[in-house]
């Protein structure tokens, strides 16, 4: 780690890193806003969604239905608005803290500087995991606003599921952070990284979800990262965490690693 | 001080530097020159190992700068050749940031050096000209009184004005005994502040030399006005080496021998003299035809 370097950019990236986390506070102050009404309509939602085919409920994580707010946060939020905003921040925000210095040059003065291409590179990837653990503290936090203000007393909050819910998504996202940070610490073109980091992350989702909806194409969705975030089962206590956490934390790591090694050893044109 | 060995980079496409090797002495200015696309920039970037050398290595006092990462950088002065800061900075955050970077920079130095260079350390790094941000670097690569300074091309930006404070600059802290490497594609600068240079041409080095003795082989074109055209024609047969003539004017092209030239030329009424500066391909056309014959 390099203090200054890690305080200067974490004073480049504040105001994204809090356009996001703001954002999605935002988002999740309005899901428990229009809660109430939904919730005086569940039953007829609930119909409306057994109605449909199996696959694109269970895909968009409606299979808890509209009964308690934490079905309804789980299934609308973290099934899916959440999994984007953090995704759309883990491609971006990794993309611009190694690839983009690389391929305008600016990484010239970082290493031109007393220090080593791993303490940066570390440096950088702890920036991207410091934005990563605000979002999801602040949404965290949101939530629990959200839930006081608008539906009821805190103390009537399934508190548990909640927090494994945010619990989820960081470490998933940590996997995917580490995944989009290997990309863009190999890559010389800012552009180049952002594609590939995006195909990748869009693809792994992609695959999640249609592997959701279509029972033929089920298997898809076992190759995809995203399949252990499963937010409606996390609401209902089937998830097994164990394995979950262990595989999302492993990859996580060795994007990380795999991701510093590399940047130590490969020329860059500086 | 430094030491480049025996550096090879070879790059998809057959383009690259090869079998690179010089030495600097402390306390020695020392030019590199060469053509855009010569290998000066790949040369630099693997001194400050940016760049892993398919072959040999780099060494700046003890330290291997591919290998010993870290440890080599605190003497060292570094202005790359296309400045690229980070987005959002403005002159003085840029160099605050540099400084912490470093640990510490004697403020008064830096300030000294904002002061000579003579700009506004607190506009917006983009809004800046290229001469302003060549100015910050160069602030930069000097604020921390390193032993050694690096620079890729410094005066590329800057005016004829500043250029001189440049390179006051860099005699003053060669007296005080700083090591300088300096690239450029223009042999006047080099002239005025070398003691030796190596010249590089398509990835190769093609002479290491005294820079009195690249003045010595250096070409230069003076364009002879005479008065007469019978002169002109009297002087033409002089012996002199003629690029060409038109009316009452011959230009000649000179390579050390300017006694000669002068005792020539005051044989005859001068109507004026111009010298043409010429690009460093013709300046060193010896060095490269030679090479072209190998």
């Amino acid at each position: 780690m390099n203090m200054p370097l890690y305080g200067q950019m974490l004073k480049n990236h504040m105001r994204t890193m809090t356009s996001y986390a703001f954002g999605s506070a935002f988002y999740i102050l309005l899901m428990f806003w229009i809660y109430p009404s939904m919730a005086t309509q569940s039953e007829s939602l609930n119909a409306l969604i057994e109605s449909m085919p199996e696959g694109l409920g269970k895909a968009f994580g409606l299979e808890n239905g509209f009964g308690s707010i934490d079905a309804f946060i789980s299934g609308e939020y973290y099934g899916l608005l959440f999994v984007l905003i953090l995704s759309i921040f883990s491609i971006m925000t990794s993309t611009q803290l190694m690839a983009r210095l690389v391929d305008q040059g600016s990484m010239g003065y970082l290493l031109s500087a007393p220090t080593t291409r791993i303490k940066v590179a570390v440096t950088q990837a702890a920036v991207l995991l410091t934005g990563l653990l605000m979002i999801t503290l602040v949404t965290t936090l949101a939530g629990y606003g959200g839930y006081a203000w608008f539906i009821g007393n805190l103390s009537d909050f399934d508190s548990n599921g909640f927090l494994l819910l945010n619990l989820g998504a960081f470490l998933l996202f940590f996997a995917v952070c580490g995944l989009s940070f290997l990309i863009s610490a190999v890559s010389n073109d800012e552009k180049k990284a952002l594609g590939i980091a995006g195909i990748v992350v869009f693809g792994f989702f992609s695959l999640n979800l249609v592997g959701k909806i279509s029972d033929q194409l089920s298997w898809m969705q076992h190759i995809s990262l995203f399949s252990l975030f499963n937010p409606a089962g996390i609401v209902k206590g089937t998830v097994s965490w164990t394995p979950v956490v262990i595989i999302l934390l492993a990859i996580g790591m060795a994007g990380f690693i795999a991701g510093i090694t590399i940047f130590r050893k490969r020329s860059l044109l500086l | 001080m430094l030491t480049v060995s025996h550096v090879t980079k070879v790059f998809p496409g057959g383009k690259g530097i090869f079998d690179v090797s010089f030495t600097v002495e402390k306390g020695e200015v020392f030019g590199f020159l060469g053509p855009n696309g010569a290998g000066k920039s790949t040369t630099i970037r693997h001194i400050m190992g940016f760049m892993k050398p398919e072959k040999g290595y780099v060494r700046i006092k003890d330290y291997d700068t591919w290998k010993d990462q870290g440890q080599f950088q605190k003497q060292i002065g570094y202005l790359p050749g296309e400045i690229a800061f980070m987005e959002g900075m403005t002159g003085r955050s840029f160099l605050d940031f540099m400084s912490s970077l470093r640990g510490g920079v004697n403020q008064q130095r830096r300030a000294e050096l904002v002061k000579r260079l003579q700009f506004d350390d607190r506009t917006p790094i983009r809004k800046m000209s290229k001469g302003m941000k060549q100015k910050v670097g160069i602030v930069a690569a000097f604020m921390h009184e390193p032993e050694v300074i690096i620079l890729d091309e410094p005066t590329s930006g800057l005016d004829p004005l500043m250029q001189k404070v440049f390179i006051e600059l860099v005699l003053e802290e060669k007296a005080k005994g700083t090591t300088f490497l300096m690239s450029s594609h223009s042999f006047p600068e080099i002239e005025r502040t070398c003691d030796r240079a190596a010249i590089i041409k398509d990835g190769r080095i093609i002479a290491v030399k005294n820079i009195h003795e690249l003045q010595a082989v250096q070409r230069k074109l003076f364009e002879v006005t005479f008065e007469n055209e019978a002169d002109r024609d009297a002087f033409l047969g002089s012996g002199l080496k003629i690029d060409s003539f038109k009316d009452k004017q011959v230009r000649v092209s000179v390579q050390g021998d300017y006694d000669r030239f002068t005792q020539e030329a005051a044989k005859y009424r001068i109507r004026s003299i111009d010298v043409f500066t010429l690009n460093l391909e013709d300046i060193f056309m010896d060095y490269y035809d030679r090479e072209g014959r190998d």
